[in-house]
């Protein structure tokens, strides 16, 4: 459990917060670049942590990502003429470019000089990995952008979603590090019983999660504090001499990684807080060594694992809380544990039924929840850090971030960071 | 997790902060447990660890004060909850030999 002061430490972002300052220390996802498909396109709404911001591609094709009002009147830029490098008012054709200077101020006279003294905010953007970069913290502490395996790969090797979920960003990645709900959540109603029927067709599979996850539904925790944040081992019961590991890496100060297993797509998130009561959930899948397969492009396009459609302008999911997340209880009753379709909604309706913001006071922990309570910790030790005067390493040590995670089975006698050592250095 | 009750074990019990100890009851012997691991904390990995025991000691002397409103342990249990919580506050803060001390007002 978390005090009332701690809960709220942790789940503030707005500018000026201690945990806003601390997200804005990071290069962070900020839209995907088909959203700015070409020069000089309509420009964007783009909330963040609690600023209301605007993308556009300018001519010369630079992203640029400024305040959405202007800063003569506050009318909203969103109505501007994105044209000749840079972002026109409509209201009085004040002019911006992508760096938030004031290039052109039409209306008043130009012996005024008014236009070359003024700015409004912009932010600094990087494409890289498919995706649009922001960082939105002090110019002095731009950090390193995070060397992610799957911002490395050629672009069919990876598919990146985005989603908004109507939560705050931290019960988000509670959900992702957590591994002991996969168990249930996300649980076929013949695994959750461990049907004969269920244990027969497991044994033939060629995969270790499909194999060991069922046999035991209470898997032991370890952490390990890292460079990059922690990761996080879990560990099943497997044959006698034997355990299954998880490996989740939960990488500062939002990402985290899927426990891999070779020959198959790596999949991660990374949580954006929008503000204190939504996030944008940005989730990859990616394989290090070939294209991604039909059977990956299948999964992604059946919405069964990480992945969900969405609506293409407010890229909120299409089974969301307005319509139950198309809950159909005689799937329920007969196949699933949620009758819910998809572990990516399945996580969603779970997560933004416990509230916007979860009250932490008010919860009954065990020691299965010892991955959150460490990400818990961690990051409040890394906020309280920076409130005194310390830049945060990772976000400035964009190498550490060059792990995987993955899955294993190890002798039971053998330390799961030593055995799986050579499995968690990426490659690409 | 079991009911409170008696842990049962008798055997002497390495320590070993590395690992989490097992939180089935909120016995003296469970108590004595954590409380011998508390003292061997120093790490980050430790200290989660810790404050995941004493979240579930918290949590198991809070069914027992829910499902058990006419025992006769009733106050004692309290005292115990309010106990597992200041412990578990105190860990937060990275005081485990504090948390200690005061688990030790239980036994």
């Amino acid at each position: 459990m978390l005090s009332r002061e701690e809960n709220q430490l942790l789940t503030q972002t707005d500018p000026g917060t201690p945990a806003g300052s601390y997200f804005r220390r990071f290069w962070l996802p900020a839209l995907l670049p088909q959203e700015v498909p070409a020069p000089d396109c309509p420009p964007v709404r783009v909330r963040l942590m609690g600023e209301d911001l605007l993308a556009f591609r300018d001519t010369n094709g630079r992203v640029g990502i400024i305040d959405e009002f202007c800063p003569h009147r506050r009318a909203s830029l969103f109505w501007g003429r994105n044209e000749e490098c840079g972002l026109r008012c409509v209201y009085h054709g004040w002019k911006f470019d992508v760096h938030g200077t004031c290039v052109d101020m039409p209306n008043e006279p130009a012996e005024y000089g008014f236009g070359n003294k003024l700015r409004t905010t912009a932010y600094p953007t990087r494409e890289y990995g498919g995706l649009v970069w922001v960082y939105m913290g002090p110019p002095e502490h731009e950090p390193d952008l995070p060397k992610l395996e799957w911002a490395r790969v050629a672009d069919n090797q990876r598919y990146i979603s985005k989603r908004f979920q109507e939560t705050n960003y931290l019960q988000a990645i509670e959900g992702g590090i957590d591994s002991s709900h996969s168990n249930f959540l996300h649980a076929s109603l013949d695994a959750f019983r461990v049907t004969d029927a269920y244990v027969e067709k497991v044994k033939k599979s060629g995969t270790l999660r499909a194999k060991y996850h069922i046999l035991d539904k209470a898997p032991r925790f370890t952490v390990k504090k890292t460079d990059y944040g922690l990761v996080i081992g879990v560990r099943r019961n497997a044959e006698e001499d034997r355990y299954y590991w998880r490996l989740t890496q939960f990488l500062l100060p939002s990402h985290t990684m899927i426990p891999y297993e070779k020959g198959l797509a790596i999949h991660g998130h990374c949580w954006v807080p929008r503000d204190d009561q939504t996030t944008w959930v940005w989730t990859i899948s990616w394989n290090p060594e070939a294209p991604l397969s039909e059977e990956e492009w299948k999964t992604i396009r059946d919405e069964t694992f990480v992945h969900a459609k969405v609506d293409p302008v407010t890229f909120r999911p299409l089974r969301n809380k307005d319509n139950q997340y198309l809950l159909d209880r005689e799937k329920q009753r007969t196949a699933n544990m949620t009758g819910i379709h998809g572990f990516a909604s399945q996580d969603q309706a779970i997560q933004e039924s416990m509230g916007p913001i979860v009250d932490r006071t008010r919860e009954r922990l065990g020691t299965s929840d010892t991955a959150i309570i460490a990400a818990r910790r961690l990051l409040l030790q890394e906020i309280r850090d920076l409130t005194e005067g310390r830049e945060p390493f990772t976000a400035h040590h964009g190498d550490v971030y060059w792990v995987r995670s993955a899955s294993l089975l190890l002798k039971r006698h053998v330390e799961f960071d030593e055995g799986a050592r050579e499995l968690m250095k990426a490659e690409v | 997790m079991a009911r409170n009750g008696h842990n049962g074990a008798t055997a002497y019990r390495e320590v070993s902060p590395d690992h989490i100890v097992s939180v089935k009851d909120f016995s003296q012997d469970t108590l004595r447990n954590v409380i011998a691991h508390l003292r061997a904390s120093t790490t980050f990995e430790h200290l989660v660890y810790r404050e995941a025991e004493l979240d579930a000691i918290w949590t198991i002397t809070g069914f027992f004060l829910v499902n058990e409103p006419a025992s006769a342990r009733r106050d004692a249990v309290g005292r115990l909850h309010a106990g597992a919580e200041e412990a578990h506050d105190l860990v937060a803060a990275r005081r485990p030999e504090a948390a200690a001390v005061v688990l030790e007002r239980f036994l």
